[in-house]
């Protein structure tokens, strides 16, 4: 593993007025990885992306970028490139001289100009728009023109701001996985931007998830995913069916409803106040293995999407768990349960996390 | 002044069973609004069609037509005077439309971005000259020539109207400025652009519809402007409406109606290009003039 991260990130803060959009941030980033900086708007992760890319100047702190500091440099002073959010694309040159800009600045070689952008259409699939104007192009398209101005230039990293925000579903799905595969194929470190957890999570090699202008977990997608560090965490990934109980002697005692079995844990105190998280998907309602944790609640509803069913299944009164199983043969909804019946559920304990 | 809402420029080729459909569509309107219509167009452009027809008189009488003749474009042809003073009228206009967009939209750039109290306060004052009256604003700035020892001249004009038509160009400019996405101007700054080469290269070509739009808009003003002119020029060569004002009081020779004919054939043209600006963008539509869009 090569030693120096393509981005760093020492203590860097930005004040604005006397709030903070972002808070002593500590980062390192890998070189060559797709990593993402995920968190709901305002969380302070479109600030740091700015200041990476020289937009906006830290207030305290250093950025570096491959071991350099860039604190002070200019964004045109710094090996990164950016994909905008709303693309920014110059709506006056043709396509091909909206590629070409980058590299027309820096003084490249006329053919080596039209080599290059021939090459980076081709990549982009547009190769046979390079005359027409950025108006003319659906918003997909504009989006490749944008990703093929800022890889053109062979930036150390590329920063990407919600690239796939303004398409819709689809395309966005189509776009996540050809994204990747982009980013694979040239090797450049992307630094991606995002509020949408599923894109981080299919796309990230890791995962940096922001609130309030700290980093509450950085990890893989998996670590994120599985073990949630914070509270916050657990509930921006998805469903967590968070429950809040007193920590006593191996066991969480719930608010409302019965004592949970989460086996011993040593950082945390008896009598502390917790929170407990089991994943939708990790609730069984039958073929139940021994050891599992088994408890019972009354189903209150049924929400069949496709694929899956989700059970909400009422514990005790105020504490409704969501419960998420594979539509398999087996498990055709009408051969279940109905609402008001008292059904049995459980779950391994190591599926139960404690979240202090 | 004029506020012009110029028609689009496109002019679609229709076939005739749909031309004749509007034909019949149109007829079903009250005649009424047909004739209220034409009165409008008639009391607009009579004064004008009559300076029209009489600067082809062959006879120097303001009142009776004697015949089609050119005899008053040659009389205005040889009249050394007033070609000086068409020169002088024309050097102004150029001298005051360059001066007056420079610093226009380099104060409409300053005013969007600058978001600061002070900036808005410069905003406020910007829009004063739009609302004092020209003649106010003429005296004034005779005053202020004459207390600085500053000769009147064409050069004093040429600073009174720029000064008068800064405001012009800053309010067109200022919305467009607006309108901008400040991400383009840093998306070219990440390209390695430095910040002017920005602004030259992509800020500027986002802007240059609404540029040239102040600009036609400036030269007309300032060609035909009388009241700033007449406060602040010197004495020879004068601009072209002090001039035909001087001579009216002398009694109207049929040359100005020659001149007068002249000029309405140039604001024509200049209509006609400033129609054109936005086809030479690709912009489909017309071009609001004081907007800019």
């Amino acid at each position: 593993m090569d030693a120096t991260p393509a981005v760093r990130l020492e203590g860097v803060s930005k004040q604005f007025a006397d709030s903070y959009a972002v808070h002593h941030l500590d980062l390192d980033i890998e070189a060559g990885h797709f990593f993402s900086l995920l968190g709901p708007s305002g969380c302070g992760k479109t600030t740091s992306l700015r200041m990476i890319g020289g937009f906006s100047d830290p207030t305290e702190g250093s950025v570096l970028l491959a071991g350099e500091d860039v604190t002070a440099l200019p964004p045109n002073k710094r090996n990164v490139n950016t994909v905008f959010q709303s693309y920014a694309l110059f709506d006056h040159l043709s396509i091909t001289d909206n590629v070409a800009f980058g590299l027309k600045r820096k003084g490249v070689a006329k053919a080596e100009i039209r080599r290059r952008v021939g090459e980076m259409l081709e990549l982009v699939q547009l190769d046979g728009l390079a005359d027409r104007k950025p108006r003319t192009l659906s918003g997909g398209q504009r989006q490749r023109v944008a990703l093929a101005r800022a890889l053109v230039n062979r930036p150390a990293v590329l920063l990407l701001d919600e690239p796939l925000a303004a398409l819709d579903l689809k395309l966005r799905r189509q776009m996540q996985v050809e994204l990747k595969q982009i980013q694979r194929e040239v090797g450049i470190t992307f630094v991606f931007v995002t509020h949408d957890q599923d894109e981080a999570l299919t796309m990230s090699d890791r995962i940096a998830v922001m609130n309030k202008g700290r980093i509450e977990q950085c990890g893989t997608p998996e670590d994120i995913y599985e073990h949630p560090a914070t509270r916050f965490v657990a509930s921006f990934m998805g469903t967590s069916n968070l429950m809040t109980g007193t920590y006593r002697g191996g066991e969480v005692a719930l608010d409302q409803g019965p004592a949970l079995a989460v086996g011993p844990r040593s950082d945390i105190a008896d009598g502390s106040a917790v929170s407990v998280s089991v994943r939708p998907e990790k609730i069984w309602l039958s073929d139940f293995e021994p050891g599992m944790s088994k408890l019972r609640g009354v189903l209150r509803d049924t929400v069949y999407s496709g694929p899956t069913t989700t059970y909400l299944i009422e514990l005790a009164p105020g504490v409704t768990l969501s419960v998420l199983e594979q539509n398999t043969a087996r498990a055709r909804m009408e051969d279940r349960w109905s609402g008001g019946e008292s059904v049995e559920f459980g779950w391994r304990p190591e599926h139960c996390l404690v979240l202090a | 002044m004029t506020l012009l809402k110029l028609p689009s420029a496109k002019a679609p080729t229709r076939p005739a069973a749909r031309t004749r459909a509007r034909r019949g569509r149109a007829d079903r309107r009250p005649r009424v609004l047909i004739a209220v219509t034409a009165l409008f167009f008639l009391l607009l452009y009579l004064p004008i069609a009559v300076v029209a027809l009489f600067s082809f008189n062959s006879k120097k009488s303001l009142t009776v037509f004697g015949g089609f003749s050119l005899r008053w474009y040659r009389t205005f042809a040889h009249d050394d005077v007033l070609i000086a003073s068409l020169g002088t009228s024309l050097r102004i206009s150029l001298v005051a439309m360059a001066g007056s967009v420079l610093l226009g939209v380099a104060l409409a750039l300053g005013l969007v971005r600058c978001r600061t109290r002070l900036g808005s306060l410069a905003g406020l004052i910007m829009l004063v000259p739009l609302i004092t009256p020209e003649i106010v604003t003429g005296v004034a700035s005779m005053l202020l020539f004459k207390g600085l020892g500053v000769a009147l001249s064409t050069g004093t004009v040429m600073l009174a109207e720029i000064t008068f038509s800064i405001s012009y160009v800053t309010v067109i400019l200022r919305s467009r400025v607006a309108a901008l996405n400040p991400e383009v101007e840093e998306a070219a700054m990440d390209l390695g652009a430095t910040r002017w080469q920005a602004v030259r290269l992509v800020t500027l070509p986002a802007l240059l519809p609404a540029v040239l739009a102040s600009a036609v808009l400036i030269f007309a003003l300032v060609f035909d402007d009388f009241v700033l002119a007449y406060f602040t020029t010197g004495v020879d060569p004068q601009p072209l409406s002090v001039r035909i004002y001087s001579a009216i009081r002398f009694g109207v020779q049929p040359t100005i109606n020659a001149v007068g004919t002249l000029m309405l054939a140039g604001s024509i043209c200049l209509i006609a290009l400033a129609l054109f600006i936005p086809r030479l963008f690709g912009r489909r539509g017309g071009l609001d003039i004081l907007s800019g869009e």
